[in-house]
């Protein structure tokens, strides 16, 4: 496997194929805490961390824990059935230990967040990203997944970080007003994941 | 034998990571006050920042931690200072509601100087361009104030906002938003206060140019009420803590020549009930 191909799988899902503008995963915290650009990066920040760490242990859970010991009790398959559960898991745990951290390390940064932290959790995005390691051939090795489930982390920072630059400039525009809050946000996003439909094509 | 191999390596890695989280758990423990929780509690859970810090919880640990006094919730008010002081056992007297005041008075037709003005409709950036009016201290009238009110306690009324002391819960973000800095919390000793309607320093004779209304720091209320007023820059202020009696107040109010004070708060009853009657023969079908 050459670095060659690592860059097209990190690009592939940074920017083609991004998380939350091509596959509308992750919605929630994107509209949610892209308030300010400072409390993006640091979603952002906490959700890389947590995908990057949960597709790799989710990848070690698969291929060395399940398929070894099914396999020994005659079909390697045979335990498939606790993906969804084990991964559920795993992304819980490793959001309780961002929390710990940042509660313990960027109290302030801890508060800003709120319910947006644990909510991590349930960010289909990281879910996703551990399902889609799981399900394509090309990610059976751990480096290819590990830049895969990192470069998805980063595809969110990204698009977090702009839809929070665009909103912070438009509270200074003249919304209509009943475009006002939520509609004019929905309209960004649309617009944003269209201009990231510009990518398409990169890597072939 | 699918299901106990199943139920065998799911306790196997739960195991693992309760393990794991219980370590770091301990390795990234933060030490709280038990009280904090129980003042947060206390608290109207608003969130409206109106005591100054970020949010209620950073209220409580400040309190706690006896940075502030524990009457500094201008929602919750005497009641919920009466619940923290019990929480945290200290004693905790009478004290005023603070409420915001503007201290300008100048309605669309009192403003000199006025020009087209064509940007964003906004206090923040007209106040950037500064030319959209003559008095480069009162109010713009594009009402960052009212927008900024969570509580629909605010609306412009003849180039001036108007507050509703009914729904206003003097949370103060009003008063952060003002660009200008003419929006003020004060203590309502009473159910209306007399308030300086004017903010500006210049001397009589320019503020004679931009305004009908402004203060032109003659000092009269001071010569006659010297506790209660003070002249500083050309401008009066009131001093609350020395807040006079109603006849004296009325004697000051005669005397000044610009018209630069007004009372904000409840209307007197006799006004109230006058107002009452214009309202009902306005609703009368014609």
């Amino acid at each position: 496997m050459s670095f060659g191909a690592l860059i097209g799988i990190f690009l592939g899902v940074a920017l083609v194929n991004n998380m939350v503008l091509a596959g509308f995963m992750g919605i929630c915290p994107f509209l949610g805490v892209s308030r300010k650009v400072d409390m993006a990066v640091g979603m952002g920040c906490a959700v890389t961390f947590v995908m990057t760490v949960s597709g790799v242990v989710t990848w070690l859970l698969v291929h060395a824990v399940l398929t070894p010991i099914g396999a020994a009790f005659g079909n390697p398959e045979a335990l498939y059935f606790l993906k969804y559960v084990i991964f559920i898991m795993v992304i819980a745990s490793m959001v309780q230990l961002v929390e710990m951290y940042l509660r313990k390390f960027f109290p302030s940064l801890y508060t800003a967040f709120g319910v947006f932290l644990p909510l991590i959790t349930t960010n289909c995005a990281i879910l996703g990203a551990c399902l889609l390691i799981d399900m394509k051939p090309e990610y059976q090795n751990l480096l290819n997944a590990t830049v895969f489930a990192f470069g998805g982390g980063i595809g969110f920072m990204m698009a977090i970080t702009i839809m929070a630059g665009i909103r912070e400039h438009i509270r200074f525009s003249d919304v209509p007003r009943c475009l006002q809050g939520p509609g004019i946000t929905l309209l960004m996003a649309g617009m944003l994941a269209l201009a990231f439909m510009g990518f398409t094509g990169i890597g072939k | 034998m699918t299901l106990l191999l199943a139920a065998a390596v799911l306790f196997g890695i739960t195991l693992v990571f309760a393990t794991l989280l219980g370590i770091a758990k301990e390795k990234l423990r933060v030490e709280e006050d038990p009280r904090i929780p129980a003042v947060t509690e206390a608290l109207p859970a608003a969130n409206c920042g109106g005591c100054g810090f970020a949010g209620c919880a950073d209220f409580a640990k400040a309190v706690v931690e006896q940075r502030v006094a524990c009457d500094g919730c201008p929602v919750g008010g005497f009641k919920t200072a009466a619940r923290i002081a019990e929480i945290l056992g200290i004693e905790v007297v009478q004290s005023y509601p603070y409420r915001p005041v503007i201290h300008c008075g100048a309605k669309t037709g009192d403003k000199k100087g006025v020009v087209e003005y064509d940007g964003v409709r906004s206090c923040v950036e007209a106040n950037v361009v500064g030319v959209t009016q003559g008095c480069i201290y009162g109010c713009l009238g594009f009402g960052d104030c009212v927008a900024s009110c969570n509580y629909g306690a605010m609306r412009m009324e003849d180039g001036l906002p108007v507050i509703d002391y009914a729904k206003c819960t003097g949370c103060g973000a009003c008063v952060r938003a003002c660009p200008r800095n003419i929006i003020e919390s004060i203590p309502f000793k009473q159910e209306r206060m007399l308030v300086i309607a004017c903010s500006n320093k210049e001397p009589a004779r320019l503020v004679k140019q931009v305004c009908t209304v402004g203060c032109v720091g003659c000092k009269m209320c001071q010569k006659l009420l010297a506790d209660m007023f003070q002249i500083k820059d050309n401008l009066a202020y009131i001093d609350y803590e020395h807040y006079a009696g109603e006849e004296d107040r009325e004697k000051v109010i005669a005397k000044c020549p610009a018209d630069a004070m007004v009372y904000f708060g409840k209307p007197k009853p006799e006004y109230a009930e006058m107002l009452r009657q214009e309202e009902a023969a306005a609703s009368q079908p014609v």
